[in-house]
């Protein structure tokens, strides 16, 4: 009981929403994109992107601030850069997903040489990161002090986030629109809808999303650029993003779900379990998560026969 | 004629003048002319191919004419795209629905026209303006269900209140009773005359005469990319229509010899199948099938026949229930174990399912055949030159046009594509032939030329399972009909007590009082 007491504790609640930012991030990108019919699995490498500039304008100019606006901004240029590649050139979005995410790597990696002379990881105290925010009075309330205050800026935008991408799809004009686009193409062109602009503008989003995503890691979760830091959120993203059903709120509690495995799975390594094996996880939660969603859906079926 | 002597009053709403529209190698529309009149109902016919979609595609501004003006109010315009001829009052209902199953019918029907608050949907608003146009056309619409759950007749609705509400002043109804029963196409033609009383002018495509006749005040007869003639409703016969549409005399109707029928080729007992939808899904279905018996299914599409139909060929999986041919079990065996058992199938998709538009036409004829002797060697190289004569074969019987082996599909028209299907699968020399919608879409000689095909097979003693959604091929071929709805047997009828009229009330679900039994 004791021992049970010592992994299932407020601090893992926490830890489960720290881990969670990052791929609720990244899955509002994706619920969106894929609102419109794309499946942007480039998710990763913007964020990997994301992830390297942040740190680095963080690091030069002395702003977290300025990070994080750069970091959107390199998102939304990779993002629009897939958008061209699939849309004008009419690349399948999944090569050209692939082929950006392996691109992310090998770019930051070779920035990180070039720029700071180091491999493997960036660490600098010039390096300003994301501050955390205290909530007064709340804070010093025992419980819910700790399960509430002193979160990073963007772990709470990240859960605002997830009501503005809800509300954004369901309640204005242009979500109405951009689930049309995705669900019937034709129809919103006969009613007058630039398929392709609103594609466009969904890829934007997304980069916005993933550069967001990005920022938060380097300068947020962490404080540093470690190569590959991703290490597969903006993949799990693309769980979430599934096992939600592709709306904002199931997908944000896929999102805690997902984080939830990670921080347990890093509370269990400090009881002297083999760390490879915990780290694993959240990968077996996210297999287990999409096979039990698929035997949803067949259920549901089955029981139409009735 | 009827636009001289209307002239000096208005312009026509609006006026084609030699419209030219050639696609590769084909003349879809030659030197078109067609005027319409502010507030009339216009009926376009001709056959698939005689060029009336081509037409209104370019006036819904789909396609761009190469030659020609259109002029709509006396104005000359050019309309680029759907949204240029939706600014100016032109709407269309297609053939497909375009309709975004998930989603609502209100959302449907604002969609790119959604009334807001800063950009902020306001449904209230959406809700009570969809309402009164509902209200003031007489239609019967549920705003709030989602598209999937309602049916045919409604969703056509729902696309007309749509092109309505887009400010739609002159409407484009492309074969808009091609889906409908005999009672929802009455129910159409209360909507559409109420259209006209409220001052709308309607383009009605169809090659269905009788309907024509109905509702038109103005008909244009088109032909292989000419139009042949405008005529006033007064002056125009079911006959002098079917004559200037082929350009020849037509018999559909065919004289059925009296057949007895002979031993029971297929048996289907408790079929019980998931399907598409929930609608589809095919529960308890029993039926037999004899020897030089033609069986006709009748049904709304979506009401489980395709499910029938893809069980029965092995693609789709029998959750419990038994099909036996010639009393062998063959429920959920492989394709090709069934077409081994004396099954052929003539699909309902023929570009999708029924042949690749890629290959040549012998290469279509033998694909039911490989890997057998003796088209091809053991090791699986083909004999090309039996293949070519096998072709040449059938290429003559079934008067397949251009009549060379070699063609790739895709220059093939519609009727010829489905003569290959139908001489591939008729070759096969099955005792059960499964034709599920043999003659959708295609020219009437074609219809003709298929229609008799199945009737000889019938007489050779095979038996013959006829899905169609043509309630005309259906109570012309069949000896017995089935009328599926909602994934069961509504009800089965003989050929001499079967009309349009208790055929199409089963296929709503209702219980005409000379029902037969379920069990056939």
């Amino acid at each position: 009981m004791g021992d049970l007491g010592l992994i299932i504790n407020l601090n893992l609640l926490r830890a489960t929403l720290r881990m969670s930012t990052p791929i609720a991030l990244a899955a509002m990108g994706l619920v969106i994109t894929e609102q419109a019919a794309i499946t942007n699995i480039g998710i990763e490498g913007i964020m990997l992107i994301g992830a390297f500039v942040a740190v680095a304008v963080s690091y030069f100019t002395g702003s977290w601030v300025l990070g994080i606006l750069s970091s959107v901004a390199a998102g939304v240029v990779v993002a629009l850069f897939m958008a061209v590649i699939h849309l004008k050139f009419k690349a399948d979005v999944f090569v050209a997903g692939i082929a950006i995410n392996l691109f992310a790597i090998e770019f930051t990696r070779f920035l990180l040489r070039n720029i700071f002379n180091t491999a493997g990881s960036f660490y600098d105290p010039n390096i300003v990161p994301i501050p955390s925010i205290t909530i007064p009075i709340i804070d010093k309330i025992p419980v819910l002090g700790t399960l509430l205050s002193g979160f990073k800026l963007t772990d709470y935008l990240g859960i605002i986030l997830v009501f503005v991408t809800y509300f954004i799809l369901y309640k204005t004009v242009w979500g109405l629109r951009i689930r049309f686009v995705g669900i019937h193409p034709l129809s919103a062109e006969t009613g007058g809808v630039h398929v392709n602009i609103k594609k466009y503008q969904a890829m934007i989003l997304s980069g916005i999303f993933g550069g967001l995503a990005g920022a938060h890691l380097s300068l947020g979760y962490t404080r540093q650029f470690i190569e590959n830091m991703t290490n597969g959120r903006g993949f799990i993203g693309v769980a979430a993003m599934y096992f939600g059903g592709v709306t904002p709120i199931n997908t944000w509690f896929a999102s805690l779900f997902f984080g939830f495995t990670e921080a347990l799975g890093n509370n269990l390594q400090t009881f002297g379990l083999p760390s490879q094996f915990m780290l694993m996880i959240p990968y077996i939660a996210t297999v287990v998560a999409i096979t039990i969603g698929m035997i949803r859906k067949q259920k549901r079926e089955k029981n139409n026969l009735l | 004629m009827y636009v001289e002597k209307g002239v000096k009053k208005l312009a026509p709403i609006v006026e084609m003048k030699g419209i030219y529209k050639e696609f590769p190698n084909v003349v879809a529309l030659n030197h078109v002319d067609f005027s319409l009149e502010k507030g009339e109902i216009h009926a376009l016919i001709g056959e698939n191919g005689a060029g009336k979609s081509t037409l209104m595609k370019i006036l819904y501004g789909i396609y761009d004419q190469d030659e020609g003006t259109v002029k709509i109010n006396g104005e000359e315009k050019n309309i680029s795209d759907a949204r240029e001829a939706m600014r100016l009052g032109i709407g269309m209902v297609h053939q497909e629905f375009m309709l975004a199953e998930t989603m609502t019918v209100l959302e449907n029907i604002i969609l790119g026209f959604e009334p807001n608050k800063h950009k902020l949907l306001d449904y209230d608003k959406a809700y009570s303006e969809v309402m009164d146009y509902s209200e003031k056309y007489g239609f019967e619409i549920r705003p709030n269900s989602k598209v999937i759950n309602i049916s045919v007749g409604e969703a056509q609705r729902v696309e007309i209140l749509k092109a309505l509400y887009r400010g739609a002043e002159v409407l484009i109804l492309d074969e808009p009773t091609a889906v409908l029963t005999p009672q929802e196409t009455e129910e159409l033609f209360k909507i559409i005359r109420s259209l006209k009383e409220n001052g709308k002018t309607i383009i009605f495509i169809s090659h269905k005469l009788d309907e024509v006749l109905e509702i038109a005040d103005r008909i244009t007869v088109m032909r292989k990319g000419n139009k042949v003639e405008t005529l006033s409703q007064n002056d125009a016969t079911k006959e002098k229509l079917a004559y200037l549409m082929v350009g020849r005399e037509v018999f559909l109707d065919f004289e059925i010899e009296e057949n007895e029928p002979g031993d029971r080729i297929l048996e289907v007992k408790n079929l019980n199948v998931f399907g598409r939808r929930k609608l589809s899904n095919l529960k308890d279905v029993s039926f037999e099938i004899k020897e030089g018996e033609i069986l006709g299914v009748a049904g709304i599409d979506g009401n489980g026949q395709t499910e029938l139909v893809e069980a029965l060929t092995g693609l789709r999986k029998v959750e419990s229930g038994e099909i036996k041919i010639r009393g062998e079990e063959i429920t959920n065996k492989s394709p090709l174990e069934i077409r081994h058992h004396g099954v052929s199938h003539i699909p309902e998709d023929r570009n999708k399912t029924g042949l690749c538009k890629e290959l040549t036409i012998q290469e279509n004829l033998i694909a039911n055949k490989l890997p057998d002797d003796p088209y091809s060697s053991k090791i699986g190289i083909i004999n090309f030159k039996r293949v070519k004569n096998f072709a040449e074969e059938l290429i003559d019987k079934f008067d397949i046009r251009p009549p060379k082996t070699d063609v790739k599909m895709q220059n093939l028209s519609g009727g010829n594509a489905q003569k290959v299907i139908v001489a591939r699968e008729v070759a096969e020399d099955a005792g059960l032939i499964i034709a599920s919608q043999p003659t959708r879409g295609i020219d009437i000689g074609s219809i003709e030329f298929i229609r008799s095909v199945l009737l000889d097979e019938r007489k050779a003693g095979k038996a013959v399972l006829l899905v169609s959604a043509d309630l005309e091929e259906i109570l012309s071929l069949s000896d017995r009909i089935i009328v599926m709805y909602e994934g069961e047997i509504q009800g089965t009828l003989d050929i001499e007590e079967a009309n349009e009229n208790n055929l199409g009330l089963m296929m709503t679900g209702g219980n005409p009082d000379f029902k037969g039994g379920v069990t056939a």
